[in-house]
């Protein structure tokens, strides 16, 4: 595959959000926040009705993508911009696309857009490739 | 939007450490458990998904997220948010490897948003080394903590 600047990267799509994956993340980050594990607690707090998947979940869907776009690639670095909240069941797409190529060195813009509300994180990422 | 002159200044917290005291290491089953969570396989090759950039530093630096909460003075039960998130990697997280975090509370600013009212803006910045003591990484997390009592 030769790369070219403007290329898409091949989307990464969760159909749906889990709920029960939050539950295993409040474990990872020792963090049991009821936003990611209660409904009530969500509409008690006016956020919505469904729980909010943890933000670094988010970008690991990103860095999913990543890593499937470019498999003998590593993530040199990453910013993630969080511009609105993932809930349960919301169907998401991660993307990109190539800014820039110098030195074995891949720069993209890269976004999670949930199907019903659009962007939920914009970034940009660099990623080496193999030598 | 006005400014923020009339309202109290946010806490002086600016190079606060956040030095953890326990090394953290990812294992085989978690990572595992962690890739198939988002839709990947685990690596076979000894590597940890990147996103325990986030997870291995959140978990063993010096403070909880309800510490660092409340070293800023705001409880952890009105809701931080995530802002932002950076990292650069040195090298590839590995299965197995005892790491260690190092970091500071870079600033703590009081704003007003349209959308949120005042809120103070967190800005952290983490390091996990490995055995040799190197960086394996840097990452700056950007968090959100309303401050409804002062709307």
């Amino acid at each position: 595959m030769t790369l070219q600047v403007g290329d898409a990267l091949p989307p990464f799509v969760i159909d749906s959000v889990s709920a029960a994956a939050m539950k295993e993340w409040a474990v990872f980050l020792a963090d049991p926040n009821p936003i990611h594990l209660d409904a009530a607690v969500v509409k008690a707090k006016g956020l919505g009705d469904r729980v909010i998947n943890q933000g670094p979940a988010n970008v690991a869907y990103l860095m999913n993508m990543l890593m499937l776009a470019f498999p003998l690639g590593t993530i040199a670095s990453m910013e993630s911009r969080f511009v609105d909240n993932v809930y349960a069941e919301d169907r998401l797409t991660a993307g990109g696309s190539v800014t820039a190529l110098e030195d074995g060195v891949v720069s993209c813009d890269i976004w999670l857009r949930a199907d019903t509300r659009d962007a939920v994180i914009t970034g940009t990422a660099r990623v080496k490739l193999q030598a | 939007m006005s400014g923020v002159s009339d309202l109290p200044p946010a806490p002086d917290v600016a190079g606060t450490s956040l030095d953890g005291t326990e090394p953290y290491v990812i294992t085989a089953e978690q990572n595992a458990a962690l890739c198939r969570s988002t839709g990947v396989q685990p690596a076979t090759d000894g590597t940890a998904h990147p996103i325990y950039y986030y997870v291995a530093t959140q978990v063993a630096m010096g403070k909880t997220v309800a510490g660092v909460c409340a070293t800023c003075a705001f409880d952890v039960e009105d809701g931080p948010m995530m802002g932002s998130s950076g990292v650069t990697f040195a090298a590839p997280l590995r299965i197995g490897v005892p790491y260690r975090v190092t970091g500071e509370i870079i600033g703590l600013v009081r704003k007003r948003s349209r959308k949120l009212g005042v809120m103070d803006v967190l800005d952290y910045r983490l390091r996990l080394h490995d055995e040799s003591g190197a960086a394996v990484l840097e990452t700056t997390n950007v968090w959100v903590l309303p401050r409804k009592e002062l709307a």
